[in-house]
């Protein structure tokens, strides 16, 4: 009987443990129809891209936190996203899926995309007519068009990254040590590789310094072999992951000229032109590694190049060391182009709960202040006079400040400008700012970052705008797409032409056809194609 | 004398933990050279390994001890891993012993509760929710105290403590003492493999927990060093803004490594004095199970 009873006990509390959950009810935050306190202060917490992550946010007594407050009565509660995308990504999900989603937040496409389907996202076209100086700079019609489905807009489109601010370099001094003209074509390109190579170029007397540096860098329009080597690929017309132009839409892995692409970077690899750790360098492996002068032409960006942070470990170096900024390479069909560009947005999401709770014209407040001179210059460079000093043309500067240290461009400074990404816009005051003239420490050259860029963006590019939208191949299309091209490479698989067209049917049944379909359609439809 | 077969076996041994040591070690000593590394040095990261110390820089330490971030980050971690630690132990070792009580009634179920959660994992929505809804949003505690109570680690406690003889305890329950007083005085005393094992593995799961951190502290105030060291790692890609580094002229490279060693820190000067303790606590906690 106690046998029986205590038998029973178990089943009742497991039956209860079980029901019980079916009717938990939990709660509702409605947050409907919520009317803001016009004279309570509002809270707004904005999740932010920092400009640097790891230099940490700005203090709790920043002035413009307190400008914020006095003027519009509201208290900015400030979160810096993670660093790696896929962080932002899981933290924004997790967050989504709590409707815990902050009022403001930076978010990235296809996540966005999710949380709209989910009616996590407010409608925010009523926000615009709110901000008209904002929408001069930031929300042209091209972003409004990134952050519209079925006609309505569900993000706040700013400018991303500068496009176009990458070029090829060579190494001016090993030109001229060795005798030789800047390269113009892809043999041209060669033989300077080989020279670079077994020449002695630096003259130390040892065999340390290659033709051509690199790095395997891919996102979602430059997959493959990535950026760094995408001069190669524009020689041949196959620069970046999609042709977007409408003869000749879909993906260039598909195209025949790929494969003489493919096989002219083979031989670099083949003639040891190229810096043997460029298949495990990380970025910053590759920034050291032309800094220490292991080889003389590579694929790099303006700042990373010439800015004067990044430029010194080279000129302490080689101060009788300089780089030009040099025509991509010339393919067998006369074709060249340093990469392919698009033009990147930034996409700040208001949360349904903040239009819910009435937020959002507190919101379309504080981004327009952003946008306000006062704004603008306070986020992007800091305090006038304290961090910066505006030179004769209007431009921020570092020179003539009473304390250098407190210069916006010192590191224990970076936390004051954490939110420059939301107020610049890539405008002639920021390109100058950002990229002053400064004559180096050891060898006293003049180095303008800012000209650098101009010139860079001067040279041939493949335009991919959007292409960055279209739908990326899932993990194992994906995989099988860059340990293919690897294995070419590296010999593990012979790069015949046989070889390649057999690896090309294998991508098209792994999903590679479809995947091809999809981006046209999806180009297409969205009119990307020109 | 030993036997021939022994003699070589022996020295398969000797031959096996010196490749073992030599693929531990080579990887350590990879990263604390690179820290050490000058921005003036030329050369391959093997080449690295072998500057002299009198060429070494320390312009990475410099810069990660004068960033206020990288000493914050270190204090809210060693916060959380003192608290998270010392909670841990203090919900576990009442747990792990009440399960090793053979008289206690249901027993049985409470085992099986305690393993469930342990075979079947919610996921992290559900995690997110729990966690959110009852406020540990941006509270150190959301680090450790979800996870305060390890099943695993009970388990091993719970096998150490059946492990203990029974009439030590039955003496003290006929002199009329409580369980609690059991527990104190005659259960813990003899307890301290395991309770410093233990501690050790709660101790690493906190000061590495990356995941819970950057869900659930918002505040950019208590973010631990798993965070940051993220951020340093992957700042030279992330940052489009290069023209500027946010520790000054050290090299990035070098700066990645010496917050990676800095970090490892505590863990390695805690080690070698619960060392002694860990085989034996493990062990003894495993047979008995």
């Amino acid at each position: 009987m106690t046998e029986m009873l205590k038998k029973l006990v178990v089943l009742i509390t497991l039956a209860f443990s079980l029901i019980v959950p079916v009717f938990a009810n939990g709660t509702q935050d409605t947050g409907k129809g919520k009317k803001l306190d016009p004279n309570a202060p509002v809270t707004i917490e904005l999740w932010y891209g920092a400009a640097a992550t790891e230099a940490g946010p700005p203090p709790a007594d920043w002035g413009a936190l307190k400008i914020i407050k006095d003027k519009f009565n509201i208290n900015l509660k400030l979160t810096a996203l993670p660093s790696a995308e896929n962080d932002q990504d899981v933290k924004i999900n997790a967050a989504g899926a709590g409707n815990a989603l902050p009022d403001l937040f930076m978010v990235r496409r296809p996540v966005w995309q999710k949380l709209v389907q989910q009616g996590l996202i407010a409608n925010v076209d009523d926000m615009y007519p709110q901000m008209p100086n904002r929408c001069k700079t930031h929300y042209t019609e091209d972003s409004i068009t990134f952050t519209t489905i079925n006609g309505k807009s569900y993000g706040l489109a700013s400018p991303g990254a500068i496009a176009k601010n990458e070029g090829v370099l060579i190494r001016k001094d090993w030109l001229d040590k060795l005798g030789l003209k800047e390269p113009v074509t892809t043999e041209d390109y060669m033989n300077v590789m080989k020279a670079f190579t077994e020449k002695d170029p630096d003259g130390d007397g040892k065999a340390d310094t290659y033709g051509y540096g690199a790095f395997i860098e891919t996102n979602n329009y430059e997959e493959g072999l990535g950026r760094r080597m995408d001069p190669f690929f524009g020689a041949y017309g196959v620069a970046g992951t999609w042709n977007m132009t409408k003869a000749n839409a879909g993906l260039n892995v598909l195209n025949p000229a790929y494969f003489d692409a493919l096989s002219y970077v083979k031989q670099m690899v083949d003639n040891n032109v190229i810096d043997p750790n460029w298949l495990s360098y990380k970025k910053d492996d590759f920034r050291a590694a032309w800094k220490q002068g292991k080889f003389g032409i590579m694929r790099e960006q303006n700042a990373a190049y010439a800015a004067a942070a990044n430029y010194k470990p080279f000129d302490e170096n080689f101060p009788n060391g300089s780089w030009i900024i040099a025509n991509p390479p010339k393919g067998p069909d006369g074709k060249s182009a340093v990469g392919a560009f698009t033009t990147g947005y930034r996409i700040y999401a208001v949360s349904a709960k903040a239009a819910q709770a009435g937020k959002k014209a507190k919101i379309a407040q504080l981004l327009e202040w952003m946008s306000s001179d006062e704004g603008y210059y306070l986020l992007g460079w800091g305090v006038k006079d304290v961090n910066y000093k505006l030179d004769a043309k209007g431009v921020p500067t570092t020179k003539g400040l009473a304390d250098p240290s407190k210069a916006f461009t010192a590191p224990e400074m970076i936390p004051l400008t954490q939110l420059k990404n939301m107020v610049y816009y890539n405008g002639a005051v920021e390109i100058a700012a950002r990229y002053p003239a400064y004559t180096t420490a050891k060898s006293g050259k003049i180095m303008d970052p800012g000209d650098v860029l101009l010139m860079m963006q001067t040279k041939p590019w493949t335009n991919v705008i959007g292409s960055d939208t279209l739908p990326n191949p899932n993990a194992d299309l994906k995989r099988f797409y860059e340990q293919g091209v690897l294995e070419f490479l590296t010999g593990k698989r012979q790069l015949t032409k046989d070889n390649w067209n057999a690896w090309i049917a294998e991508f098209k049944k792994v999903g590679g056809e479809q995947w091809n379909a999809d981006g046209i359609k999806y180009a297409k439809d969205n009119n990307l194609l020109k | 004398m030993m036997p021939a077969s022994d003699k070589f076996f022996h020295h398969c041994l000797d031959v096996f933990l010196v490749v073992t040591l030599i693929v531990v070690v080579i990887p350590l000593w990879s990263t604390i050279t690179q820290s050490f590394r000058p921005n003036t040095f030329i050369g391959s990261n093997l080449e690295g390994m072998f500057l002299p110390p009198w060429k070494w820089s320390t312009a990475a330490y410099h810069a990660l001890l004068g960033n206020n971030g990288f000493l914050l980050a270190f204090t809210n971690s060693l916060k959380i891993l003192i608290f998270g630690v010392a909670t841990s132990l203090l919900l576990t070792i009442p747990m792990a012993y009440c399960l090793s009580i053979k008289t206690l009634p249901g027993r049985k179920l409470l085992t099986i509760f305690v393993l469930l959660p342990y075979l079947f994992n919610v996921g992290l929505i559900p995690s997110y929710l729990v966690i959110s809804g009852i406020g540990l949003t941006n509270h150190l505690a959301a680090i450790f105290l979800p996870s305060a109570i390890s099943t695993y680690n009970c388990l091993i406690m719970r096998g150490f403590f059946e492990g203990i003889p029974e009439e030590l305890k039955e003496s003290a329950r006929i002199d009329g003492a409580p369980e609690w007083y059991v527990l104190v005085r005659i259960i813990l005393p003899l307890s301290k493999p395991i309770i410093l094992t233990i501690g050790l593995y709660y101790g690493v799961s906190f000061w590495n927990d990356f995941l819970h951190a950057m869900l659930y502290l918002n505040e950019n105030s208590l973010q631990p060093l798993p965070i940051l060291l993220r951020n340093i790692l992957i700042a030279s890609g992330m940052n489009e803004f290069v023209e500027v580094n946010a520790f000054g002229d050290a090299p990035i490279s070098a700066i990645k490594a010496a917050s990676v060693f800095m970090s490892a820190i505590p863990m390695i000067i805690a080690y070698p004095f619960i060392q002694k303790y860990f085989t034996k606590g493990t062990l003894l906690g495993s047979v008995k199970g």
